[in-house]
């Protein structure tokens, strides 16, 4: 039997199976409301489903080519969906951690930033390899006209090939999601860190007043946020099936698929990341 | 142009290798309780071998999971596995000497949601979806409880939070120097993720043999071992530290030697320094 | 924090410079090894009745695996500096073993590969095995001790709360994805289908058809790398080293400013540039290029 693989994932939206999931959500904030009332543990796990969404929706917007893309074939980076988001939102995340000590906005600011510029520098270089290092212009498959700077796209995409480099509109795209992925991910670390395990982790470990637990705190949050963020970015690799062009790209509305599924994957997880330290 | 992916029938069936694994993983590592027992850390190597249990399983079930084609490729299905478990595993440390079972119980439960979240709500419809997932996040879990085991001495949260700093010529103990206050899970982490897939990755294609496949995911989880050996110099005794590392190269070796000759019998020919031998036709 | 700015500075450049080397050598060892995206061509080649020559290292994409490495040989240098161990030694022992460790999954990797392709007679070359395992080690061992040593500078000369191990993972999955992202087209289409017409997309149908015989006789990975090392490696490098600057500099200098804001904003400064220097090349190409022409009936 030989079987090819595929793009398996249909189109639609199961209704039944949403509708499960949400209400698995909603039941994890209220065992959580019951537990913890609204303190701001209650509030930690709401700020991690929406870190979680904010991942899987970011996602989205990162154009991906695969191993199209790397012959110029298909217009993208050629890298894994999943690992270019989870190096922008980690990169982002290494600077919103750096400031968390200023606040949680000034973090999740920072860190959205910093995955922002890691996008913009290195679509910037793959523009740069296409156009100077082989010579080829960059042009979407998906759409006829840029819809943000209404370029023509179809007489510059070469023949026999679904298009090749970024096209503006999968530019901003990368930046985008580089954006919200660094959001999400810095604002995982941060309620984790500073609302959670800071408050609760002494008790836990049954350490005296004296005792410096910070450092278990900073790893247990940051390996919760990686963990979360690898996770999310994985599910939503699976919602658009491999590659997608950026926010152009019909696959593009398959996003509230990914919102919901992200969301109660953060909410499964976050309640259990909570539970290590105040249960 | 994708490449093809041959299902092929035959080898050890995969419920088989599931027990095996589960069972085997479990019991080595609670062959590290041991150490308690005697006071010492020498049988830390035990829970290493749990890990390898559990990292030949799951070789076998991202098999099982990616001959149905889920389009995005091996490698994020290990980050799935260990994102998950991860999260499960340090739940686990809470419960004493329950860690073990219950870190399989957590994980199941996540990896359950998980399986249904992609399966349904992403609508991949595969029909091993669910069950491969689960499998995965436990496994994940087991995975990195038996390198933390390995690392630290034990599996418990005390265990692995507190290490020892000299200051001043009296050793203290400090949570920095610990196996999470150094953040070491986030390489057990990535041992294991990339140690589950590689097994299949690396096999894959039209000649693919099963037992190549699970040799492979033995010499990976040995190597792994390797370095946690490595890196438990800082938590365990010296003597401790020097029985894993003999264990796990010895074990390294023998899996890998074992690997290189069953590549050997599979290969289209073995040849040294000659040109490119073209089929007939081109 | 960093209360000496000017030490910050001077440290914030030293970092940049590591991880424009660490890019550069991340780069040229992916392809030499011919990992990521462009080996799906590496794999099927065999599969249409190309039989070749080139190095099969199938472990992951560079994410993931630059992701162990650093993290290994950060959390191996974590681990001998809580005993005490001198940085360096700590520092090159972590990255001389988890070089063995790549080594070794390199070799495995080729091996799996080439032996699930018995079917298509596509042979196992030991000199293959040989020659490119270690020249692939090598550059590694320059990627993995430059990305180590540059989030050791980050953890203890510029305060960042982050463990080792920790930073190694973010910076080698970060890595990993610019380098795999600037160098992969450059490999795949440049070098890898050399013999496709040059300024334009490989069409479909040439899959598999990688260039097997070359300049000196039949090609290897080797001559990828040396190809690959001319550019693709450095705007790799160049790419990977303005990330890690820009992120520094932006941090080390403007933090103090507005409560931290005056990082955010310069940040958001450095995207508006990138954007418009991106909008102008993609203009440029347009305008030199001009778009695809059908040729004239001979």
């Amino acid at each position: 039997m030989s079987v090819t693989p595929k793009p398996a994932g249909g189109v639609g939206m199961d209704m039944t199976a949403m509708g499960l999931a949400i209400l698995l959500m909603l039941a994890i904030i209220g065992v959580a409301w019951y537990m913890f009332g609204l303190s701001l543990i209650f509030y930690a796990l709401i700020a991690i489903i929406i870190g979680g969404a904010l991942i899987g929706f970011g996602v989205h917007f990162v154009p991906v080519g695969g191993a199209p893309a790397a012959m110029g074939q298909a217009p993208g980076i050629a890298t894994g969906v999943a690992m270019l988001a989870g190096g922008a939102g980690l990169a982002g995340l290494f600077g919103g951690a750096w400031a968390a000590d200023l606040g949680i906005v000034v973090a999740c600011a920072g860190g959205a930033i910093g995955g922002a510029l890691m996008m913009a520098i290195t679509c910037m270089f793959v523009n740069v390899i296409y156009v100077y290092g082989m010579g080829i212009p960059s042009a979407s498959g998906k759409a006829k006209v840029d819809p943000l700077t209404g370029d023509t796209q179809t007489e510059y995409k070469s023949q026999g090939t679904e298009g090749h480099g970024l096209p503006f509109i999968s530019f901003v795209g990368g930046i985008v999601g580089g954006f919200l992925g660094g959001l999400g991910g810095t604002l995982i670390y941060y309620v984790l860190l500073k609302w959670v395990y800071v408050e609760k982790l002494a008790h836990a470990l049954g350490a005296g007043p004296l005792a410096n637990v910070t450092p278990i705190a900073i790893s247990l949050a940051g390996i919760f946020a990686i963990g979360l963020f690898l996770v999310n970015a994985v599910l939503a690799a699976y919602n658009i099936t491999g590659t997608i062009e950026g926010p152009h790209d019909p696959k593009f509305a398959r996003w509230p698929r990914a919102v919901v599924a992200t969301a109660v994957a953060s909410a499964v997880c976050g309640i259990v990341a909570i539970a290590i330290v105040a249960v | 142009m994708t490449v093809k992916i041959e299902v092929i029938a035959g080898g050890i069936p995969h419920d088989q290798l599931m027990i095996a694994g589960l069972v085997g993983s479990l019991v080595c590592i609670y062959l590290t309780y041991l150490n308690a027992m005697t006071n010492s850390f020498v049988f830390s190597f035990f829970g290493g071998l749990g890990a390898v249990c559990a990292l030949i399983w799951g070789s076998n079930t991202i098999k099982v999971l990616c001959s149905y084609g889920i389009g995005t490729g091996v490698p994020s299905a290990g980050m799935l596995a260990l994102g998950s478990g991860v999260i499960a595993m340090l739940l686990a440390t809470r419960y004493g000497i329950w860690a073990p079972i219950m870190a399989v119980v957590l994980a199941a439960i996540i990896g359950a949601i998980l399986g249904y979240l992609a399966n349904n709500v992403l609508m991949m419809k595969i029909p091993v979806m669910i069950r491969s997932i689960t499998e995965m996040a436990v496994i994940g879990a087991l995975s990195l409880m038996g390198f933390s085991a390995m690392a630290a001495g034990s599996f418990d949260f005390a265990a692995i939070s507190t290490g020892t700093q000299t200051f001043l010529g009296m050793t203290v103990t400090s949570y920095g120097n610990s196996y999470m206050g150094l953040t070491i899970i986030a390489v057990s982490f990535f041992l294991a993720a990339i140690a589950i897939q590689h097994p299949f990755n690396a096999t894959l294609g039209p000649s693919w043999k099963q037992d190549r496949m699970l040799w492979l995911a033995g010499e990976c989880g040995f190597l792994s071992m390797i370095t946690v050996a490595v890196m438990s110099l800082a938590f365990l005794s010296l003597n401790a530290a020097l029985v894993s590392l003999g264990i796990s190269i010895i074990l390294w070796a023998y899996t890998y030697s074992q690997y290189i000759t069953l590549s050997k019998r599979d290969a289209a020919s073995w040849l040294d320094s000659k040109p490119i031998v073209e089929p007939e036709g081109h | 924090m960093v209360e000496n700015i000017v030490l910050g500075i001077g440290l914030t450049a030293m970092a940049g410079a590591l991880a424009t080397v660490a890019g550069a050598a991340e780069d040229t060892e992916s392809d030499i090894g011919s990992q990521g995206d462009p080996n799906s061509q590496v794999q099927l080649a065999p599969q249409m009745g190309y039989v070749h020559r080139i190095f099969n290292k199938a472990i992951a994409g560079e994410p993931p695996a630059y992701g162990l490495w650093v993290a290994l040989g950060a959390g191996i240098t974590g681990a001998l500096l809580a005993m005490g161990v001198n940085a360096i030694l700590a520092l090159i022992i972590g990255t001389v073993l988890t070089t063995l460790v790549q080594g070794v999954y390199a070799t495995t990797a080729y091996l799996g590969r080439i032996a699930s392709l018995a079917k298509f007679g596509q042979p196992v070359y030991i000199d293959i095995l040989k020659s490119m395992t270690t020249v692939t080690m090598a550059h590694a061992f320059v990627a993995i001790f430059t990305t180590v040593a540059m989030c050791y500078l980050m953890n203890a000369a510029l305060g960042h709360p982050f463990p080792l191990a920790l930073l190694g993972v973010v910076w080698g999955i970060a890595l990993g994805a610019a380098g795999s992202a600037t160098g992969n087209p450059y490999y795949g289409k440049e070098r890898q289908y050399q013999n496709q017409k040059f300024g334009a997309g490989v069409p479909v149908a040439a899959s598999g058809n990688i260039v097997r015989y070359a300049e000196a006789g039949e090609r290897n990975s080797l001559d990828n790398g040396w190809f690959t090392s001319k550019l693709g490696g450095p705007a790799s490098g160049i790419c990977f080293g303005l990330i890690v600057f820009l992120e520094l500099w932006r941090t080390v200098l403007f933090e103090p400013f507005l409560h931290g804001w005056g990082a955010i904003i310069v940040g958001f400064i450095i995207v508006l540039v990138f954007t418009i220097m991106d909008r102008y090349i993609e203009v440029w190409a347009r305008r030199t290029y001009g778009p695809y022409v059908k040729e004239a009936a001979a």
